[in-house]
């Protein structure tokens, strides 16, 4: 047992003194009585002025002397120790993504989580820190190095689930940058494992050990993991995947839904581990259609699933072009896109477009819109230098968006011009020689190729078509992206031209408007359903739609991890003056203090 | 200075409406308002019996001796004065309390004693503390009551009670009525005293006078507790618990007092002294039935 304030011992000169004014003696007043014998042999000191007497056992004396005693325990703070081990600051990371929901621990699993954080703030010591970070889609810290337990377990309380998932290479990365050098840190991550996979390389290692405390026990699940639309003319019908994650057979019943009216309804039956796939019907009329298991299980975020039914906005593109096969094919694989072909020579500017691509030709000046340029003629404004031998292609940065999933392992370029002095944006694709693509954001989304597609095996590469659609959805977003997104995922909402007010609705009904300005972007997106986007121009009040859906296998599966591959932690990290947490007994040393003082009167009161 | 009247003249003329009740007949010594065992003369017709010589011959029943031609007399319930004996506790611990329990006593004894007075009864009073002090010769007819209140009034206050002693002038009471008025609180017991008007023939009353601050003590606290009679002290701490206490064993008392009383044949009543006399004694003395 420790004491966090033993100076306060001093209090217990109390005892004594108590004791001594047992010892005094009262001065009492002589009162005349018709008969003495009939009043008990009572007597009691409770207050005393005339020195001395014998001192008389009293049950008030040994009362007070207890309750003194107590008190003065009390405010020594005295602590036991407790079964955890802590540093001088003990970094929570509490994980609040999805699948912390489940409720197969009592209450579900993020409330067992916090129970036990609870319990780890009650044994901090005197000058214990503790800092507690929700481990969300974005990680933030709810309490940071303090030791008030209160304001912990106010942060504690406060801290809710997401419906996103668990970004742990974020929080650590948090986590790492409260922990001063040398710091005597030490992180526990209460999570179920369920955890996007760790993507920062932390080659230092942790500034502090990490260990993982497994919240959950059982996987048993079945989702709704995907539900697709397909509304074009030949086909209007949904694609819905229905699983079951759990160990044993389920069946359960799903009911089809079309603007909340009930289309169908039925009954599956599922095997452990089966999934099944369903087509279902999509009436002409719907807007959204939505999926419902009533599944009856410990996770129910995954038990509906909801999707647009209207057919995307379309875009007008122009293409300029003597003749390209390739750019015609790849533009043409997007849906929402209506492909205008014209020579150079029958180009006019023209309003309409939203978007231009010119195929070795430029014009005088480019459109006020995105706009593609590729293998100007070199009495054009925005071509390069003399003409380059080229070979293999690189990326200009690895990590650009607009490469995403573009192999450029095969692809080489004959000749190219040079575009080493061009000032047009930023390099997208390049070579040992000279940049091959330039991009830039300002003053529109435009692209510039210093090449000929047809002097490069480019277009027969896979890589191809995905660069143009990057390009293409970078440059013309979907007004509303129709398709599904993640909770707390990010939306890109292109407002349409002339539009004077944005909102959106959440599945919860509640409303945020967005600036109308520009290209606006949506974070709001943590429930799972329906979002309507509504947009205002001149009085006319146009509407669009989004969904968001869990559809993560890996959330779904629900099983927690037993083991938890995490960083490395930096060899110089460590404990360095490990201690047990500690209970404090001084509320029950008070509450006992406050029962004798309640007893104490209570006997004074009787007289006993 | 003009010495304060023990009572009332209102209170003594509403009093001489009252008059002892007494259960069963008694022998006095002279013509009184009372039934007496004794045949004499009074309006109230008892019996006849065959005329001897001697008998005072206005009592023939001539109307008997026309019918039956033989000479009985007519005899009648002799009225006789009723012997009233007020033993009054005038110890230490009567002289205690707000109205003074010693006070209240010497009234309450007066006007029991008038009401005797009133009705031709003859009237002893004896005051008690340690010992017993006679009050003077019987007092008989209401001049005799200032004379009464007088004696009653000069009795000093003190000593400590001792009802045994008490025995002795009871057993020298002609069969008639007592009234005792004591606060009973006395160490010794009171038993011995009512044995003894129990054999001395006496039907009456024991009168428990106590004062509304020992029906229901006003204090806490500290102190020094002294015994009003034995001087004895104690130091004390008074508590709800030891009131509750207290209060027991003056209930426990009176209770004693009661049953040894209804055993000796009297009746009891608790009165305090801060109960008006006039409704002591028209109210809870005619209860009790001393009066009527």
């Amino acid at each position: 047992m420790s004491f966090i304030a033993p100076a306060a011992a001093f209090l217990a000169v109390t005892l004594p003194a108590i004791l001594a004014l047992y010892f005094l003696r009262i001065r009492r007043p002589t009162r005349v009585i018709p008969a003495l014998h009939l009043w008990p042999d009572q007597i009691r000191d409770r207050q005393a002025n005339v020195p001395w007497q014998r001192l008389r056992p009293s049950w008030l004396l040994f009362l007070q002397l207890l309750a003194a005693a107590v008190l003065v325990g009390a405010a020594v703070q005295p602590a036991l120790p407790v079964g955890a081990t802590l540093a001088h600051h003990t970094i929570v990371l509490l994980d609040t993504s999805a699948a912390m929901q489940a409720r197969d621990v009592a209450s579900s699993r993020l409330e067992q989580a916090k129970k036990e954080v609870g319990s780890l703030v009650d044994e901090l010591g005197a000058s214990d820190r503790m800092t507690i970070i929700r481990v969300g889609a974005v990680p933030e810290i709810a309490a940071s190095a303090i030791g008030d337990r209160d304001l912990l377990h106010r942060a504690l309380d406060a801290t809710q689930a997401s419906n996103g998932a668990g970004d742990i290479s974020s929080a650590l990365n948090l986590a790492g940058g409260l922990v001063r050098p040398g710091e005597d840190a030490r992180a526990l991550l209460y999570s179920d494992g369920i955890l996007l996979p760790i993507r920062s390389s932390f080659g230092e290692g942790l500034p502090f050990p990490l260990e993982y405390h497994k919240v959950g026990v059982s996987g048993e699940n079945i989702a709704i993991t995907a539900l697709n639309v397909r509304t074009n003319a030949q086909v209007r019908a949904a694609f819905l995947r229905v699983q079951n994650f759990g160990q044993q057979s389920r069946q359960v019943s799903l009911e089809w839904r079309a603007d909340g009216r009930l289309v169908d309804a039925r009954p599956l039956t599922l095997a452990a581990g089966q999934a099944q796939d369903l087509i279902l019907a999509v009436p002409a009329d719907a807007t959204a259609v939505s999926a419902a298991l009533d599944t009856g299980d410990l996770f129910k975020l995954d038990d509906s699933a909801t999707a647009v039914a209207r057919a995307p906005r379309i875009f007008k593109v122009l293409l300029v072009t003597p003749g390209n096969v390739f750019l015609q094919q790849a533009l043409g694989l997007r849906t929402d896109l209506q492909v205008d072909v014209v020579a150079p020579t029958a180009y006019k500017p023209a309003t309409g477009y939203a978007l231009t691509v010119f195929d070795r030709f430029a014009p005088a000046t480019l459109p006020a819109g995105p706009a593609m340029v590729i293998d100007p003629p070199s009495t054009s404004a925005i071509a390069g230098g003399a003409t380059l031998g080229i070979g293999r292609v690189r990326a200009g940065d690895a990590g650009d968006p607009l490469l995403a999933n573009v192999d450029l392992q095969d692809v080489h370029v004959a000749r190219s011009q040079d575009l080493r002095a061009s000032t047009f944006g930023r390099v997208l694709l390049s070579s040992l020689q000279t940049p091959l693509v330039l991009v830039r954001d300002e003053p529109f989304r435009q692209a510039l190729f210093g090449f000929d597609l047809h002097e490069s095996d480019l277009p027969l590469r896979v890589a191809f078509p995905i660069l143009m659609q990057n390009l293409s959805e970078w440059m013309l977003p979907p007004s509303v992206p129709s398709h599904s997104f993640q909770p707390d995922e990010p939306v890109t909402i292109v407002p349409d031209a002339g539009t004077q007010s944005l909102s959106v609705v959440r599945p919860d009904g509640s409303t945020r408007s967005l600036t109308a300005g520009g290209i606006a972007t949506f974070a709001d997106t943590d429930p799972v359903g329906l979002y309507t986007v509504v947009q205002s121009a001149g009085g006319k009040v146009t509407r669009s739609w989004f969904t968001v859906n869990l559809f993560a296998e890996d959330i779904s599966a629900l099983k927690p991890v037993d083991r938890l591959t995490l960083p490395p932690v930096r060899p110089a990290a460590g404990l360095k003056a490990p201690h047990h947490g500690e209970l404090d007994l001084w509320p029950w040393l008070a509450l006992i203090g406050l029962g004798l003082v309640l007893s104490e009167w209570m006997v004074f009161h009787r007289g006993l | 200075m003009v010495a304060t009247p023990l009572l009332e003249p209102g209170l003594l003329r509403r009093l001489e409406a009252l008059a002892l009740q007494v259960r069963r007949s008694i022998t006095g010594q002279v013509a009184g308002e009372r039934r007496s065992r004794r045949y004499g003369r009074s309006v109230e017709f008892a019996d006849f019996r065959s005329y001897t010589p001697g008998d005072d011959f206005r009592l023939i029943d001539w109307n008997a001796y026309a019918r039956l031609d033989r000479f009985l007399l007519r005899l009648f319930v002799a009225e006789e004065e009723l012997p009233l004996s007020v033993f009054v506790d005038l110890s230490g611990s009567m002289d205690w309390g707000t109205p003074n329990k010693a006070l209240v006593a010497r009234r309450l004894a007066g006007a029991v004693a008038y009401v005797a007075l009133a009705a031709l009864d003859r009237v002893r009073i004896t005051v008690f503390a340690q010992a017993p002090t006679s009050g003077g010769a019987p007092y008989r007819g209401r001049r005799a009551a200032a004379e009464l209140f007088q004696r009653l009034q000069s009795f000093p206050v003190g000593g400590t009670t001792d009802y045994a002693r008490l025995v002795w002038p009871i057993g020298r009471q002609r069969p008639g009525m007592s009234v005792l008025i004591t606060d009973g609180l006395g160490q010794a017991a009171l038993d011995p005293a009512l044995a003894a008007l129990q054999r001395a023939r006496q039907e009456g009353a024991v009168l428990q006078l106590l004062a509304p601050q020992e029906i229901d003590p006003d204090w806490s606290g500290d102190a020094r507790l002294k015994d009003a009679e034995s001087g004895e002290e104690r130091e004390f701490t008074a508590t709800p618990l030891t009131r509750a206490s207290y209060l027991r064993a003056l209930e426990k008392r009176s209770t004693d007092i009661a049953a040894a009383a209804n055993r000796r044949g009297l009746r009891f009543a608790r009165l305090s002294t801060g109960q008006p006399l006039e409704d002591m004694v028209q109210r809870t003395l005619r209860q009790v039935g001393l009066l009527r």
